[in-house]
C-alpha cells in the first residue's frame, strides 16, 4: 500500500466530514446511550448493562430478529429471481435505444415517495380492493393480503426492484461478451450459458444488488407496518414500540446496534463470498 | 476468379457464393474457396477485411446472408455454434476467469456430459501436452500471457476437434513470446494432423505459419495460394502493396517477342519476361512488379533501361537494408542490399542512383 497524497486526502476530505458527522459521531451515541438508565421517564447517563441483558434475554426481541431476518432474506431471493430475467433482456437482448428508454423508465418510481406508493398499494391488496374486485370478477376470493406477511413482502419487494434491476443491469453490461460466444462455441447452449457463465461472471453485481435489498427491507418500517399490519413486530417496529412505552431510548439503541451489526456482518460475508476467487 | 475455385481432393470446409452483409455494410463480398484436411490456412489482411467475419460464419457465430458452407460434406447453414465442432481461440482468448484452469480445459467435456473421471482425466492430458499440468488448480488471473494462451488452446482441443478456429490468438504477445508461441501452434498442428484456420494481420505469422494463406481486403477475397506462391507472383497491386516489398510499374504493352515482352512506361521501355498465364495483347496496359531485393544499383549494360531515383531513407532490416527512392515524378521505390553492397556506393540522403533490373525479376499482376 502506499501512502495516499495529501492531494487525494483534501479530495476525500467532504466524504470524510459528512460521514464523521452523520454516522461516526450519531453512532458512537447510540453505542453510548445504550448504556444510560431511564429513571422517572429522564434519560441519565450511566454504565448499565441492564439494557443489552433485557433486550437480549426476551424471547419478543429473538422472533422479531428471526422473522425480520427472514423476511429480509426473502424480500433479497425473491427480488433478485424477479430482476433477473428483465436485467438480462435489457443487457443482453434489446437495442441500445430501447435499453436506454427501460433504464429511465425504472428510475421513475424513485420520483415518488415510497410512502405514497404504499399507501397505494393498501388500496389494491385490501379485501375490498383492485385486485380482489377483479378476482371477484372471476368468482374467486376474496383474499386477505393485507396485513400478512404476502403484504409485507409485496412492498419490500417494490421498493427493491428497480434498484436490484439497475444493478443487475449495470454488472451484465461489463460480462464480457466473447465469454457467452466461447461458452456457445464449447457446447454449452443458451439457458445453460446463462447458468454456467454470465451469473458467474457477474457475481459481484449480483451479489451486491441481493445485498441491498437485504439491507433495504431488514431496515424497512413503512412495509412491515402499514403493508403487513405490524404485529407481530419486525425489529424496526419493535424499536418504535419500545420507545413509546415510557421513554426506553436505551433499549431501542440496543435493538438498533443489533442491527446494525447483523447488516455489518451479512455486507461483510456478501462481499466477502463475491470477490472469492477460485483456485490458489 | 478461376484460382479461387481451385479444387482440393479431401476438403474439409468448402465455402459456396458466400456473403455476409450486417444491414447495408457488406462484411464479405463473396468468398469460394476450399480447406483440405489438415491444412494450415491462414485469412489475411487488415482490419475490417472481412477475415474475422469470414471464420465467424464457419464457427457458426455468424450466419451467411447467402451461400453455403459445407463443413465435413454436410451444409451447415443455420446450425448452433454448439451443435458444430468447429471450437474457437478468440484474441481475447475468452477464458473463464471464475474457473479454476483445469475447470476451463474441462469445460465442454462437462457440457457434453462426460463423466467427472474421466473429465478430469482427459483435461490433465491437455495440460500436460501443452505443458501447463502444474498450474491445473490456479487462477486464470494468476497465469502469464504464454500460459493463458496454452490454457486456451487446451481448452479448444480437449475434445479432439477435426478443425480449430484461431482469430489473432498471438495478437496480445510480446515479439519474442509471438516467435516461440508460433512454434508450438506450428508444431501442434502437424502433430494433431487436424485443420487449423488462422486469422491474422500479420504477414510474418500467416507466412511462417501456414500452408496457404487468403488475403482479403474489403470483403473481398484478393488472393489464395501458398506464401511463396503469393510472394513471388502477387496476383493484383493490393497484395502486391500489402507485401510491401515490390516496386510497381505500369505501362503499356507495345511488342510481344515469345515471353519477353516491351512495356513503355512513364520512365521508359522495359523488357519484361511474362509467364504464360497472362493474357494480355499488344495495346493493353498492364502492371509489374520487380522485389526490393531484385533492384540493382548503377552500371547499366548496353541497351538496358534504368530509373533515376533520389534517396530519401534507409531502413536497417538485419544483414541487409532498405534504400527508399523516389522518382523525379515522385513514385517512391524500394531497394534492398546487403550492408557490403550498399558500403561500396556512394551514399547519402539526396544523391541520385540509377536502377535497373533483369527482365526475369519482373513479375506481370495478372489481375490487373
Amino acid at each position: 500500500m502506499t501512502r495516499p497524497s495529501l492531494y487525494s486526502l483534501t479530495l476525500a476530505l467532504p466524504l470524510l466530514i459528512w460521514q464523521l458527522a452523520f454516522f461516526a459521531v450519531p453512532l458512537i451515541f447510540l453505542i453510548a446511550i445504550s448504556f444510560w438508565t431511564v429513571r422517572n421517564f429522564q434519560m441519565m447517563p450511566d454504565l448499565n448493562f441492564g439494557n443489552w441483558e433485557r433486550i437480549l434475554t426476551r424471547s419478543v426481541f429473538w422472533d422479531a430478529y428471526l422473522r425480520t431476518a427472514i423476511l429480509a432474506t426473502t424480500s433479497a431471493v425473491l427480488t433478485s429471481a424477479i430482476a433477473f430475467p428483465a436485467a438480462y433482456a435489457i443487457s443482453f437482448k434489446l437495442s441500445e435505444r430501447v435499453k436506454q428508454w427501460l433504464i429511465f423508465v425504472l428510475i421513475i418510481p424513485f420520483f415518488t415517495s415510497y410512502l405514497v406508493r404504499i399507501y397505494a398499494l393498501q388500496v389494491f391488496l385490501s379485501d375490498e380492493g383492485i385486485i380482489n374486485a377483479v378476482l371477484g370478477m372471476l368468482g374467486i376470493g376474496p383474499f386477505g393480503m393485507l396485513n400478512t406477511t404476502f403484504g409485507t413482502l409485496v412492498g419490500m419487494v417494490t421498493l427493491c426492484l428497480p434498484l436490484v434491476i439497475l444493478l443487475q443491469v449495470f454488472s451484465l453490461n461489463f460480462v464480457n461478451r466473447d465469454l457467452v460466444e466461447a461458452a456457445h462455441n464449447l457446447r454449452c447452449g443458451r439457458l445453460r450459458t446463462v447458468l454456467a457463465v454470465i451469473v458467474p461472471s457477474a457475481r459481484v453485481g449480483l451479489v451486491i444488488a441481493a445485498l441491498f435489498a437485504f439491507i433495504l427491507s431488514f431496515g424497512d418500517f413503512v412495509s412491515p407496518l402499514y403493508l403487513g399490519g405490524g404485529n407481530p413486530p419486525t425489529l424496526s417496529i419493535l424499536i418504535t414500540d419500545i420507545t413509546k412505552s415510557g421513554q426506553q431510548w436505551p433499549r431501542a439503541a440496543v435493538v438498533a446496534l443489533m442491527m446494525i451489526g447483523t447488516l455489518l456482518s451479512v455486507a461483510f460475508a456478501a462481499i466477502t463470498y463475491a470477490y472469492k476467487e477460485r483456485g490458489k | 476468379m478461376n484460382m479461387q475455385t481451385q479444387v482440393i481432393s479431401d476438403a474439409i470446409v468448402r465455402l459456396e457464393g458466400v456473403v455476409k452483409k450486417f444491414g447495408e455494410f457488406t462484411a464479405v463480398e463473396r468468398a469460394d474457396f476450399e480447406i483440405g484436411r489438415g491444412e494450415f490456412l491462414a485469412i489475411m489482411g487488415s482490419s475490417g477485411c472481412g477475415k474475422t467475419t469470414t471464420l465467424r460464419m464457419l464457427a457458426g457465430l455468424e450466419d451467411p446472408s447467402e451461400g453455403d458452407i459445407y463443413l465435413d460434406g454436410q451444409r451447415v447453414n443455420g446450425k448452433a455454434t454448439w451443435d458444430r465442432d468447429t471450437p474457437m481461440v478468440w484474441q481475447s482468448l475468452a477464458l473463464f476467469p471464475f474457473l479454476t484452469v483445469q475447470e476451463n480445459v474441462e469445460f465442454s467435456l462437462k457440457m457434453r456430459g462426460v463423466g467427472k473421471v474421466e473429465r478430469a482425466q482427459r483435461a490433465r492430458i491437455w495440460l500436460e501436452k501443452m505443458q501447463i499440468l502444474e498450474f491445473a488448480g490456479r487462477n486464470i488471473s494468476q497465469l502469464s500471457g504464454g500460459q493463458r494462451q496454452r490454457v486456451a488452446l487446451a481448452r479448444a482441443l480437449v475434445t479432439e476437434p477435426k478443425i480449430l478456429l484461431l482469430d489473432e490468438p498471438l495478437s496480445a504477445l510480446d515479439a519474442h513470446l509471438k516467435v516461440r508461441m508460433q512454434a508450438v501452434l506450428s508444431n501442434l498442428q502437424k502433430d494433431l494432423g487436424i485443420t487449423f484456420v488462422y486469422v491474422t494481420h500479420s504477414m510474418s505469422e500467416a507466412f511462417s505459419m501456414a500452408d496457404r494463406v487468403v488475403i482479403m481486403s474489403r470483403g473481398k477475397i484478393e488472393q489464395i495460394g501458398t506464401p511463396q506462391e503469393i510472394y513471388h507472383a502477387p496476383r493484383n497491386r493490393f497484395v502486391a502493396e500489402f507485401l510491401g516489398s515490390a516496386n510497381i510499374f505500369t505501362g503499356k504493352l507495345v511488342e510481344k517477342a515469345g515471353d519477353v515482352w516491351q512495356v513503355e512506361t512513364a520512365h521508359g521501355r522495359f523488357a519484361v519476361k511474362a509467364s504464360q498465364a497472362v493474357a494480355k495483347s499488344v495495346g493493353d496496359t498492364l502492371s509489374f512488379v520487380v522485389s526490393a531485393e531484385k533492384m540493382q544499383i548503377g552500371a547499366l549494360g548496353a541497351g538496358v533501361a534504368g530509373i533515376r531515383a533520389r534517396v530519401v531513407g534507409e531502413e536497417f532490416v538485419g544483414a541487409s537494408a532498405i534504400l527508399f527512392l523516389e522518382t523525379e515524378s515522385g513514385e517512391e521505390l524500394k531497394v534492398q542490399k546487403s550492408h557490403g553492397e550498399l558500403a561500396s556506393i556512394d551514399l547519402h540522403s539526396g544523391s541520385t542512383l540509377t536502377l535497373h533490373w533483369e527482365p526475369e525479376a519482373c513479375h506481370v499482376l495478372p489481375g490487373e
